[in-house]
C-alpha cells in the first residue's frame, strides 16, 4: 500500500513538473488557462483568456500572493511563460529563473554569462522565450539561440545567430515555435545591420532558413533602396511575430530603415522597412507585405503586435490582421491578401494627414526632422511601441495603452561604422511638454474609440482582456490596475513602485486564477484571498 | 526602434538623458566643437556659451580653463548643479573640449559680477529668502536649494529668477493648487503626479499626498511660487555677488539637482 502511494505520489509530481508542451498544445494555447506558453499567449496574439474568478465584483479584492526578487539591475521587460505550475522567464541580467507559479518559489537558475568579449548592440534587455516539449529557447541579448533543459536549467545546445565580434547586432525579443521549428529575428537596425528571420531546427539548432528584411540586388524590393544603401538598411525585428496555423502563415512587424531620422543617403521606399511582411513558415518565403511608412524618417517601426482576428468586415467574415502602429494609425488588413481595408489616427498625428485608398500615408510636406530641430507628432519613440494589446471576444474591442505627445526630431547624417550606432537622431519632448498616454478601448471595425482611461505619463505596459469583464494595464509610474472590460470604469490598482515596461499575463492552478505583472527587478502574482 | 533602448539608461532624468543621448547620437559624424557645443551644450550654456540657464562659459571657467579641467567636468558631470555627465566618445571630446577652451578665452560678463557678496548677505536675511531658500544646512526645503546655485546658474538667469521668477520654473518647482474634497485648499511645490496621486511639499516644509479620485480641483499654477522682488540697483548687484559667491563644496550632493519626477 505504502509502495502504491510512493509511485501515485511520483505520477502525481511528474504531472506537475513534467509535462512536455506540444505544438498542438501551443495551437490550443489560449484555450487553456492553466498555461501561458507563447510571448503573446496564443498565437494570434489577442491576450485573451476566459477566466473569471477574478471579475468585475470582486477584483477590488485582488492583492498579492507572491513576489519573487531577481535581485538584478536593469529593464525587466521579460513575459514569464507558465507551463505545468513552473513559470519560467529571462532576468534582467540574462539569466533564465524557474519558479513555482503557486508559490514564486526558486525552482531552478540557469546563468548565463554573455562573454566579456562579446559586443552586441542593446544592453541585456530581454523579453523572454519559447517553449516546446522539455525545452526552452533563449534569443541571447548577444544574438544566441540557446536550447534549456525546463526540467532542470541545463544548457542543451547553443548556436550563434549573428556574429557579437562586430558589436552591432543584439537579442531582444522572444523567439516563437512553430512545429520543430524556433523562429527568430535580431536586433539592432539602428546599427545599420541589416535584419532577418530565421527558423532554426528545435532539436538541434541547425539553421533552416533565412529571410533577409532587406533584399540584395536582383531580388524583389532592392530598387527601392538609391546610393547603395541597402547595405545598412537596418530593418531589425525587436518582436515576436504571430501565426496562423491554417494558413501555416507567420506574420511579423519590421524596423526602421536605418540611419533612422535621415532619408536622403537612402532615396526609395526603403522595403521592407516598416512592413509587415507575410511568411510560409516551412521555408520563410514571403506570401505579401505591407509597408505602413515607406520611406520612414521618424523611427516608426512597425514592430507592433500583429494581432490575428477572424470578424465580420462589411458583412462578411474575414480573416485579418490588425495592427495599432507606432505611426499613430490603427490599421486592419486582409491577412490572406495582405490587401488595406483602413486605417484610422489614434493620436494626434502631424507626419501624415491620413492614408490614401491602398493605405499609403499622405505625408505633410516638408515636415522632416532638420538640425535645428522639428515637432513631429506622435513623439519618436511611438504612438505605441512593443507594450501588447488585448481584444475580447466578449466586449469586441481592442485594448492598447497609447502615448500621445510630440517630439523635436533632430537629425544630422551619419557615417557608418560597424559595430557603432548607425542613427541620426536626437529626439526629445518639447519644452514644458508632458507626454501623457491612455489605455484605449477600440472598435476594430470601425477604428473608433469605446473609451479611454486617461493615464498622467506616456505608458511602456501593455493589457491583458478576461472573461471576468476585465482590462489589466500598466502605467508609466508603476500602477498595475483593472478596469470594466466594457466600461473603462476603474475597479482597482496597485503601485508596484517601479514603471513597468512589460505586460500583464494571467493563468489558473488548482481553480485560483493569479495575475502576474514583473516590475522593477521583482515578479509579482496578485490572487483572491482565500475564502 | 532604438529609441526605446535608449531609455535602458537607468537615470530617468529626462534633461541629461536628452542630452547624453544626444552627444551619443553625435558619435560617429565626423566630430566638429562648435557643431556637438550648439547641439549638447547650448541648451543650458546658450550659443556660443553666452549662458542661459546654466552659467556662462566666457572668460574664467570655475573649475578650471585647462584642456583636462574641462574633460572633467564633461566625462564627470558636476553633482548639485545640472550639470550631467556627458557620454562623448574620444572623438568627439577631442573636438569639444578646445572648442570650449576657446569660449573661455573670449571675454564674458558672466562669472564675475561686480557687487558686494557680504552686502548682498545682509539683503539676502533682510529679504527673508531663507523662508524658502537653503544655503548649506541653513534655510527651508521649499524652493530651490542655493547652496551651488552660483556654479549652477549664470548671472543674468539668476538676475532674471529675482526679477522675473516666472520667466522659467523648472519642472520640479511648479507650483499647484489642490481642493480637498472638504473644500480645504492646499498650495505648495507639486513634487510628484501620477495617474491617481498627486504629493505636495508645502511652505513648512511638510508633504501632503492626495487620492485625485477625492479632490475637487488641482490647478497648476501659471506663474511660479515665488513673488517677483524689486531692489534698489546696488542692493541687486550685491545680492546677485553673493549669489553667485554660493558654489559649495565641488564634491557637494547638495543643491539643484535635475531629477524632474521621483518615481
Amino acid at each position: 500500500m505504502k509502495r502504491i502511494l510512493f509511485f501515485s505520489t511520483l505520477l502525481f509530481i511528474c504531472k506537475i513538473y513534467g509535462a512536455d508542451v506540444t505544438f498542438g498544445k501551443l495551437i490550443h494555447a489560449e484555450q487553456d488557462p492553466s498555461e501561458w506558453l507563447t510571448y503573446w499567449g496564443d498565437y494570434r496574439a489577442t491576450r485573451f483568456r476566459n477566466l473569471k474568478q477574478i471579475n468585475d465584483t470582486n477584483v477590488g479584492k485582488l492583492r498579492l500572493e507572491w513576489m519573487f526578487q531577481t535581485d538584478a539591475p536593469g529593464m525587466f521587460e521579460t513575459m514569464p511563460l507558465v507551463a505545468d505550475g513552473v513559470m519560467y522567464f529571462t532576468t534582467p541580467d540574462t539569466s533564465v529563473d524557474a519558479v513555482d507559479a503557486r508559490s514564486g518559489r526558486l525552482l531552478w537558475r540557469y546563468r548565463y554569462r554573455i562573454p566579456k568579449t562579446a559586443k552586441y548592440c542593446c544592453g541585456t534587455l530581454n523579453r523572454g522565450l519559447a517553449i516546446l516539449g522539455n525545452r526552452l529557447y533563449y534569443l541571447t541579448p548577444d544574438t544566441r539561440l540557446q536550447a534549456i533543459d525546463k526540467r532542470d536549467g541545463t544548457l542543451l545546445w547553443d548556436t550563434e545567430v549573428a556574429s557579437s565580434a562586430g558589436g552591432a547586432y543584439g537579442g531582444t525579443e522572444a523567439p516563437l515555435v512553430v512545429k520543430d521549428k524556433v523562429i527568430l529575428g535580431p536586433a539592432a537596425g539602428d546599427d545599420g545591420i541589416r535584419g532577418f528571420i530565421e527558423a532554426f531546427d528545435a532539436k538541434t539548432g541547425k539553421r533552416l532558413w533565412r529571410f533577409r528584411t532587406i533584399p540584395e540586388p536582383g531580388e524583389p524590393g532592392n530598387e527601392t533602396w538609391g546610393n547603395n544603401s541597402w547595405k545598412h538598411g537596418g530593418g531589425s525585428t525587436w518582436l515576436t511575430g504571430t501565426y496562423d496555423p491554417e494558413s501555416n502563415t507567420l506574420y511579423w512587424g519590421i524596423g526602421n530603415p536605418a540611419p533612422d531620422l535621415v532619408g536622403s543617403v537612402r532615396p526609395g521606399d526603403n522595403l521592407y522597412t516598416d512592413c509587415l511582411v507575410a511568411l510560409d513558415a516551412d521555408t520563410g518565403k514571403m506570401k505579401w507585405y505591407f509597408q505602413f511608412t515607406p520611406h520612414d524618417t521618424y523611427d516608426y517601426d512597425a514592430t507592433e503586435t500583429p494581432m490575428l482576428l477572424d470578424l465580420p468586415w462589411k458583412g462578411r467574415m474575414r480573416k485579418l490582421v490588425v495592427q495599432a502602429n507606432r505611426n499613430g494609425f490603427f490599421y486592419v488588413l486582409d491577412r490572406e491578401t495582405g490587401q488595406f481595408l483602413s486605417a484610422q489616427a489614434f493620436v494626434k498625428t502631424t507626419w501624415a494627414t491620413g492614408v490614401d485608398k491602398n493605405g499609403r500615408p499622405i505625408r505633410t510636406p516638408g515636415l522632416e526632422p532638420t538640425q535645428k530641430g522639428t515637432v513631429i507628432c506622435p513623439q519618436c519613440s511611438g504612438a505605441t511601441n512593443w507594450m501588447a494589446p488585448s481584444y475580447s471576444p466578449l466586449t469586441h474591442l481592442f485594448y492598447f495603452n497609447v502615448r500621445e505627445g510630440c517630439d523635436v526630431f533632430f537629425s544630422k547624417p551619419p557615417v557608418y561604422k560597424e559595430g557603432a550606432s548607425y542613427w541620426a537622431t536626437s529626439a526629445r519632448a518639447e519644452a514644458n511638454e508632458h507626454q501623457t498616454g491612455r489605455v484605449t478601448a477600440l472598435d476594430p471595425l470601425t477604428g473608433k474609440a469605446r473609451w479611454k482611461f486617461p493615464l498622467y505619463s506616456s505608458p511602456w505596459a501593455g493589457t491583458l482582456a478576461t472573461s471576468g469583464n476585465l482590462v489589466f494595464a500598466g502605467d508609466e509610474d508603476g500602477y498595475l490596475m483593472a478596469l470594466r472590460a466594457d466600461t473603462g470604469t476603474l475597479l482597482w490598482r496597485v503601485n508596484t513602485g517601479s514603471h513597468l515596461v512589460t505586460s500583464p499575463i494571467t493563468y489558473e492552478l488548482d481553480g485560483k486564477q493569479y495575475v502576474t505583472m514583473p516590475s522593477g527587478s521583482a515578479v509579482l502574482t496578485f490572487a483572491l484571498p482565500a475564502e | 526602434m532604438w529609441f526605446q533602448e535608449r531609455f535602458l539608461v537607468p537615470s530617468f532624468t529626462l534633461l541629461p538623458l536628452a542630452l547624453s543621448l544626444a552627444g551619443y547620437a553625435n558619435a560617429q559624424d565626423a566630430p566638429n566643437g562648435r557643431a556637438l557645443f550648439e547641439e549638447n551644450c547650448a541648451g543650458c550654456h546658450g550659443t556660443g556659451g553666452a549662458g542661459d540657464r546654466g552659467p556662462s562659459l566666457q572668460g574664467q571657467l570655475r573649475h578650471g580653463n585647462q584642456l583636462p579641467d574641462i574633460k572633467n567636468v564633461i566625462v564627470n558631470g558636476l553633482p548639485g548643479t545640472g550639470m550631467p555627465k556627458f557620454d562623448f566618445d574620444d572623438h568627439d571630446l577631442q573636438a569639444l573640449i578646445p572648442y570650449v577652451q576657446s569660449l573661455s578665452q573670449k571675454s564674458g560678463s558672466g562669472t564675475h559680477p561686480h557687487g558686494d557678496p557680504i552686502a548682498g548677505r545682509k539683503i539676502y536675511d533682510s529679504g527673508k529668502c531663507s523662508g524658502c531658500h537653503k544655503i548649506g544646512s541653513e534655510g527651508s526645503s521649499f524652493g530651490p536649494n542655493l547652496t551651488r546655485v552660483g556654479a549652477a546658474r549664470s548671472y543674468d538667469y539668476l538676475k532674471t529668477s529675482i526679477l522675473s521668477p516666472s520667466a522659467d520654473v523648472p519642472e520640479n518647482f511648479e507650483g499647484v493648487t489642490v481642493v480637498d474634497g472638504n473644500g480645504k485648499r492646499y498650495s505648495g511645490i507639486r513634487v510628484n503626479e501620477d495617474t491617481f496621486t498627486v504629493q505636495l511639499r508645502l511652505p513648512d516644509q511638510s508633504f501632503v499626498s492626495f487620492d485625485k479620485q477625492s479632490i475637487k480641483s488641482e490647478v497648476m499654477e501659471k506663474q511660479s511660487v515665488m513673488p517677483s522682488y524689486k531692489f534698489e540697483a546696488h542692493d541687486l548687484q550685491n545680492l546677485l555677488s553673493y549669489l553667485s559667491s554660493l558654489v559649495g563644496p565641488a564634491n557637494s550632493t547638495a543643491g539643484i539637482t535635475e531629477e524632474p519626477r521621483l518615481r
